[in-house]
């Protein structure tokens, strides 16, 4: 073998590799196009208690699932106001996009809203006669009384704090007026 | 071998574009969505005092005492700029509440109302970047037409705006402005940077129960800012663009602020208001809003809401 020879079969040698190299690399790129869209789609959380996943667009339209504060959800497709989501438990639905946050909710983001909210009695809406529904906070009664701040000033403080609305009240309040998660459904 | 090579560089390029990029392209060419005002504050940088260390050095180098104490004040002082916790925010602003309260004619006693303007208030801040913090919201008998916002979610709006407004958009507005301001932490970081001035050292919740005029001192401070002197333009500008979103996010027509400001810029020089020495001018604020809204293209639909605005709120 003559060392011509010898150069030219390593030239054929690394034109093959190559060839071989970048026909594998067309292969993976054309693989990533075809993948179906979840290979690729987005991980969003939802930003409270009490997220809903719905069968359709409408959240009028049946419950799938409701999500929890820091919920990981897989989108697959993203509509005007909605997501089309695949949950943890692997039901496919559809989420109010406004509720979901793609960033994952720290450990001190408080109890979910529905906690708050989501009592069904309204008992403390009732104004009180003399002692407090909730009570202010101590550095609040030590101002107020410093400040010689009335009574009447410190009890509608603790009114407005312990108002409170039912999950039902506000849904119906959306839903009536097609806004929050029924938003969608008036356009 | 040189076609071979130029169609290998295209193929790597391909491949090394992230795949979230190109869908976040692919996403905005299909659906040019409205840009989202979510950015969370800046975290700051905050210096460690190190005890003793600046004894040991200011001693080998025969520094006075009174020396390494002012340069150890001033270390406390960036210590100050420390955020000011959830807790520590909500107790803060139950005190400004009972001001408001005090200051502003009392508490507007009309059950209706009240559930009526807590039930607009929910619907924002569900969509809201502090979906979490339980927001309160009160109507004050005063008929200056003005509206607040204290840390920790109190959100006040007097009965002479509300009855000014038109519609439920114009409501959502005018709340949606106020909850920005505390999403946004507004209050917190103008006292925050006034606790430099040396006024406030410490605004932890035990500093707060064993010095209560310390505590007094930040309720003034935030009392003055909010009822007299106005937080700075910057931060009223982007209460109104992140307002705006928010209302845009509950599905009202994110018109409803600029519509009760052109109202209000009708007033502006007749009417007696501290709203006009607290906020920028409203000429001002409306031009940036136009712009702003031109941003947004998928808000025909939304809702005003004026007949379930004036049943709720009837004229008087």
């Amino acid at each position: 073998m003559t060392p011509f020879n010898h150069q030219k079969k390593q030239k054929h040698i690394g034109d093959s590799f190559i060839i071989h190299l970048l026909f594998t690399v067309i292969i993976m790129l054309f693989s990533i196009i075809v993948l179906p869209s979840t290979s690729w789609a987005e991980t969003w959380y939802a930003k409270q208690d009490g997220v809903k996943v719905t069968a359709e667009k409408s959240s009028s339209s049946a419950l799938v699932e409701t999500l929890s504060l820091g919920d990981a959800v897989t989108v697959l497709s993203k509509t005007g106001r909605v997501f089309k989501v695949k949950t943890k438990k692997g039901k496919n639905g559809w989420v109010f996009k406004f509720r979901l946050s793609d960033k994952e909710p720290s450990s001190d983001s408080g109890p979910g809203l529905s906690s708050l909210i989501g009592r069904n009695t309204i008992a403390a809406r009732e104004s009180r006669a003399g002692g407090s529904i909730r009570g202010l906070k101590e550095t609040t009664a030590q101002y107020a009384n410093d400040k010689k701040i009335g009574q009447e000033h410190r009890d509608a403080v603790d009114r407005m704090g312990a108002f409170t609305l039912t999950t039902d009240d506000l849904m119906e309040f959306k839903k009536s007026g097609h806004l929050g998660e029924f938003s969608g459904d008036a356009q | 071998m040189k076609r071979i090579m130029v169609l290998g560089s295209f193929t790597l390029v391909c491949m090394c574009f992230p795949a979230t990029a190109m869908s976040g392209f692919l996403d905005s060419l299909l659906q040019p969505a409205p840009k989202q005002n979510v950015d969370r504050p800046a975290q700051e940088k905050v210096a460690e005092e190190q005890p003793g260390l600046l004894d040991g050095i200011g001693g080998l180098f025969g520094v006075k005492k009174s020396e390494i104490d002012l340069v150890k004040k001033g270390v406390g002082v960036v210590e100050a700029l420390q955020p000011i916790g959830e807790e520590e925010e909500i107790v803060l602003g139950e005190a400004v509440a009972v001001e408001a309260f005090s200051r502003f004619g009392g508490e507007y006693s009309n059950k209706d109302w009240n559930r009526y303007i807590n039930l607009v208030g929910k619907t924002i801040v569900e969509v809201s970047d502090r979906p979490n913090l339980n927001f309160h919201f009160a109507i004050l008998n005063s008929q200056e037409q003005n509206a607040f916002a204290a840390p920790g979610g109190y959100i006040f709006i007097t009965v002479g705006l509300l009855k000014a407004l038109k519609n439920e958009a114009e409501l959502g507005g005018v709340l949606a402005h106020e909850i920005a301001h505390v999403t946004k932490r507004h209050m917190l970081d103008t006292i925050r940077r006034g606790a430099v001035l040396g006024s406030v050292s410490e605004l932890s919740l035990a500093a707060m129960k064993q010095d209560p005029k310390m505590f007094s001192n930040a309720i003034e401070q935030m009392t003055d800012l909010l009822f007299t002197k106005g937080l700075d333009k910057g931060k009223e500008f982007e209460a109104d663009v992140v307002g705006l979103d928010y209302a845009y996010r509950a599905g009202y027509h994110p018109q409803g602020l600029k519509d009760y400001l052109q109202t209000l810029a009708k007033e502006e020089g007749h009417a007696k208001s501290r709203f006009f020495t607290t906020h920028p001018s409203t000429t001002e604020r409306i031009s940036k809003i136009n712009t702003v809204l031109n941003g947004y293209s998928d808000i025909q639909g939304l809702p005003f809401l004026t007949a379930r605005f004036q049943q709720y709120v009837k004229a008087e």
